[in-house]
Order: structure tokens, then sequence, then C-alpha cells
């Protein structure tokens, strides 16, 4: 007879009608949610970041362009600076805090006090999702108080907020995948802050826009949802028509890479613990 | 029974970790000390029983997972929040409300580190809160995988007298690994002795010792006097700056005491040395 990790531990639960796993409670997430608090980063790059960086490159751009267009210009920086939210909240801050957490055994110590991985994850990606949603708030109440916005219209705003939740999960599950197989603070940290640049070059965060890059790197760029709300969404935020296409299947093919990365480091943590 | 393991096999790789051949079993109440050198196989005994590491065999338990707690060599916590937080979620209590947990807090004298991080404990506060988190469980069977290690001779005294008084007069089944023989022989009624993954021996401390040492042992330095005083006794394997001799009978020990105590020479007697015990039952095994 052979048994697995935890294998035997599942067959005694099953054998006793019980289950070992606690449910994941109110508690828990205040709990992940003081975990998040107690570390700077998500803060700094997630709500103070976007909005300084907005309101720095808005007085550069703006200086520079035509006062009749100045509105849309800015528009299209908070746009583009939105995305900035899920990038740091999600990637950054989630990779970093659970990579350490991993480094440090407390996911195991967690599960040996009847915390479940499933009760777990699921406490921090409520959390996470939670400081995203508060960082969005601030953000508006930052674009509607001090810059000086175009108002969107209802559908674009909900498509907008809609694409950013997803990239954040998104983002989340690689993340996730990335922590669980590095193992280690300073690698997942490494990866995921390359990561960041790369993509925030790639879909013109950086001051250059997609189009002025190489032809190359202009086709990776168009696997990236980022890319069509950075560069777009700025074309039908007041209303109009929008070819979603391309978009839609940038988020197939991102969220698909994202699921592959999960499946991957699911496999290495079960070919890990069966050595 | 409590828990009955036979026929176990843990590999690491293509290397035996432990091999249990022979059906051990833990009944309820009992205090269970493991002991082995590095190596042994000690933690990977635990593991396999939390179903931690794949292994071949069985392991049968009425226990339901909840029933066991284990208190690990290394227990991690974050260090983003005060430990106040981190018990209260893990324990799914409010230290304010529950009486029983702040009486456990006293005991180990805890409440001015409620309010620090984990990573501001010194060594011996952070095995004090997993300890804390531990006993608070009431586990059926509760594993104390080398919880001193690390702390200073006084911390380490000092918490193995607390665990001592805390599971004194309690029906709680405890299984502590330790390389510390003080601590075994404060907090273990039985043990079980590993080396190189495969079981040495496993009973009651004081039928190990009588198998292995005899009534009584007599431990001296190790003289060409005092070798040449004790000669005729039967010698016990033991460490190269000492000398024990086995004492079968009363009649064997008063002769062994007298001739000490004429030619002055200072000595050590015990009936429950663990080391020695240890010692001989590794050296017999490989014998056989």
């Amino acid at each position: 007879m052979h048994n697995k990790p935890c294998m035997a531990l599942r067959k005694r639960q099953r054998r006793n009608g019980v289950t070992m796993e606690k449910k994941c409670s109110l508690n828990m997430i205040l709990y992940e949610l003081r975990n998040i608090n107690g570390n700077f980063m998500p803060h700094f790059f997630g709500i103070v970041f976007p909005n300084l960086m907005c309101l720095l490159v808005s007085k550069t751009v703006g200086a520079q362009v035509p006062a009749e267009m100045r509105k849309e210009a800015v528009t299209s920086i908070m746009l583009t600076m939105t995305l900035v939210i899920p990038m740091a909240i999600m990637l950054i801050g989630y990779g970093a805090l659970y990579a350490l957490e991993i480094e440090k055994g407390i996911p195991l110590r967690m599960r040996l006090f009847g915390f479940g991985e499933k009760c777990e994850v699921t406490a921090k990606i409520a959390a996470h999702f939670i400081l995203m949603t508060i960082a969005f708030l601030v953000f508006a109440v930052f674009q509607a108080v001090v810059m000086e916005v175009q108002r969107p219209a209802a559908g674009s705003l909900i498509c907008l907020l809609v694409s950013l939740y997803l990239i954040g999960g998104i983002f989340l599950i690689i993340a996730h995948a990335l922590a669980n197989i590095l193992q280690k603070f300073s690698l997942t940290f490494g990866v995921v802050m390359c990561l960041y640049f790369i993509m925030m070059i790639l879909t013109g965060m950086m001051g250059m826009r997609t189009a002025q890059l190489p032809q190359v790197l202009q086709k990776v760029a168009g696997f990236l949802p980022m890319t069509y709300i950075s560069n777009d969404f700025i074309d039908f935020w007041q209303g109009g028509s929008y070819n979603f296409m391309p978009f839609i299947q940038s988020f197939i093919f991102f969220g698909a890479a994202a699921l592959i990365l999960l499946y991957l480091s699911r496999m290495r943590n079960h070919h890990f613990s069966m050595l | 029974m409590l828990l009955t393991i036979g026929q176990l096999e843990v590999k690491y790789g293509s290397q035996t970790a432990l091999k249990i051949e022979d059906p051990i079993s833990f009944k309820k109440g009992e205090r269970i000390g493991i002991i082995g050198s590095n190596g042994a196989g000690k933690s990977t005994l635990i593991k396999a029983v939390l179903g931690l590491v794949p292994y071949r065999g069985r392991i049968i338990t009425q226990l339901k997972p909840e029933q066991m707690a284990v208190h690990m060599q290394f227990n991690g916590y974050v260090t983003t929040m005060p430990v106040r937080y981190i018990m209260e979620t893990i324990l799914g209590t409010k230290i304010a409300k529950n009486k029983e947990l702040q009486e456990l807090i006293s005991f180990f004298d805890f409440e001015s580190c409620l309010s620090k991080r984990f990573n501001a404990l010194s060594g011996g506060q952070k095995q004090k809160f997993t300890i804390i988190l531990v006993m608070f469980q009431k586990a059926g069977l509760t594993f104390y995988d080398e919880v001193t290690s690390g702390l200073d001779f006084e911390t380490r005294q000092k918490l193995t007298e607390m665990l001592s008084q805390w599971y004194r007069d309690k029906d709680d089944t405890l299984v502590v690994i330790s390389h510390y023989y003080e601590e075994l022989e404060q907090l273990a009624d039985k043990l079980l002795i590993l080396d190189k993954g495969r079981v040495v021996d496993f009973g009651r401390k004081n039928e190990l010792f009588e198998r292995y040492c005899g009534r009584v042992v007599i431990i001296m330095e190790n003289s060409g006097k005092n070798k040449e005083l004790s000669k005729g006794f039967p010698v016990l394997k033991s460490p190269e700056h000492l000398l024990a001799i086995s004492c079968k009978s009363k009649e064997q020990e008063r002769e062994m005491l007298m001739i000490l105590t004429e030619n002055n020479v200072n000595f050590k007697r015990s009936n429950s040395d663990i080391e020695m015990m240890f010692m001989n039952a590794r050296e017999r095994f490989y014998a056989q």
C-alpha cells in the first residue's frame, strides 16, 4: 500500500466522516487584510504610486498639448494608470507576500492548524480584491477631485471595471503560481518586478505608446489585454463603437497562460512532495 | 489503541528514511519519547503520521485529524501583525472572552508578548507561542518535535518544566521528540529508540533501562585508576570520557559503591539514565 502525501490524512478524514479543513471565515479575511496592511508594498505601489504618477505625467503631458485636447490627454493617462493598480496589488503584492510565507513555511503551519489551502487562498483572494477595490475608490476620488478627466459613458466605465477585475484575477493566478514554483521571496519578487516593468513597457504605460515599439514587441503586446485599455479605451470612453474581438482574444490568451502556469506550479509541488 | 503503525516505510528518493517492521502502538494517555541521532527518522515518523510525506504501510488510528496537534521543529508565522491576532485567528476565539485561553497565556507568562510581532519574540517566546496554540487545541494526540532546540540551557529547563507541569494529572497523549535526555526523563514514560531509520527498541523507560543497563548504573571518570578499581564489573558503552558500570543486583551495587567510597572516587548513580540506555540499546542492536 503506497500512501501519497496527505492521502493518509484524507483517507482517515473520509473514514471518520469529518473534514479537517476549517472553512474560510470573516475572521480569516480580516487576518489576511491585516497581513496585507503590515506590508507597505501594495499600499505604495497600488495606491500612492498610480495617483502620483497620474498627477506628474498629466502635468508634464498636459503642458505640451493644446488646451482643447488636454482633458482627453489626461483621461488617456488616467486610463493607463488604472492598470498599475491590479498589477501592483495582485502581481507584486500578492506574489511577494505569498512567496515570503512559503519561504517561512507558514502555509504548512496553517495546514497543521486545520486551515487548508482552499481556505487560506480564498481569504487571501478576498482580502486582495478588497484592497484593490479600495485602491480603485481612492483613485476615482482623486481623479474626480484633483484631475480634470472626461466623464465616461456608463457602459465604458463598467467595461473598464470588469476588465480591471479580470486582469487583477489573472495577475493573482500568475503571482500564486510563480510563488509556488519559485518558493523563495527574492526570486519571486525579482520575477514579478521584471514582469511588471516589461508589461508596463509593452502596454504603453512607460510613456512610449505600443505603436512606437518594434513590430515583434507590438505583436507580443497584442496578447496582453492591458495594451487595449491603455491605447484604445480612450476612443470609446465617452461612448461610440469599438471592435472588442482582439481585446477578448487577448483575455483568453492571457488567462490561458496564467492557468497553464498554475497547472505547472501544482505539478511541481506534487512532484517535490513525492520525493 | 490510539495509533498503530505497522510495516511502515518512508523513502526520500531512493534512500529509506524510516522502516518500521514490527507494529508499534500508542495507547491513550501515554507519554512517548522518541530518541535518536540526526537522520534517525524521528521527524519523518511524525510527518508520516500527519500524512505530510509519502509512505508505504499502515498507520491506523481512530483519531479524527483535528484531534492531532503538532509543534514542529520550525514554526513560521506572519510578521505583519501582533501575535495576538494570529492567535485569535488560528484558535477562532477572542482572548478577552476566553478564560481558558487567558489561563494558558498566563501560565506561560506570555501576556506581555501578545502585542509583539512574531519576529520580535525571543526564541523561547516563539516556542511558547506555538505551544499555547497547540495546547489550546486539546488534541487527543499531541506531537512535540524538538520543542526546545536552539534555546539556551535555562530557557530550555524552564520550558520543559512548564510542559511537564501543565500535563501533570492530565490524560493527554504526548509524543515528544528530543535530543535532550533530561527533557525525555521529565516528559516521557515510554521510549521509542530509532537509529538510521530503524526501530532499535520501544518500551517503558524503566524496562528499557533494565534491559540495557541493569538495575543501576554507576558512572565515573574514565581514568586508569577507575578502570582498575572496576575490574570484574560489567562495563557499559558510554561516552569516551566516562566509565559506566552496570550493577545487576543490590549486592553488586553495594560492593561497587564501597570500593569507590574507600578510594575517594567521585561518581554518579542512576537507575534511569537515558543516554546510557540509548547508547547500549544501539550497541546491542547492531551486535545482534
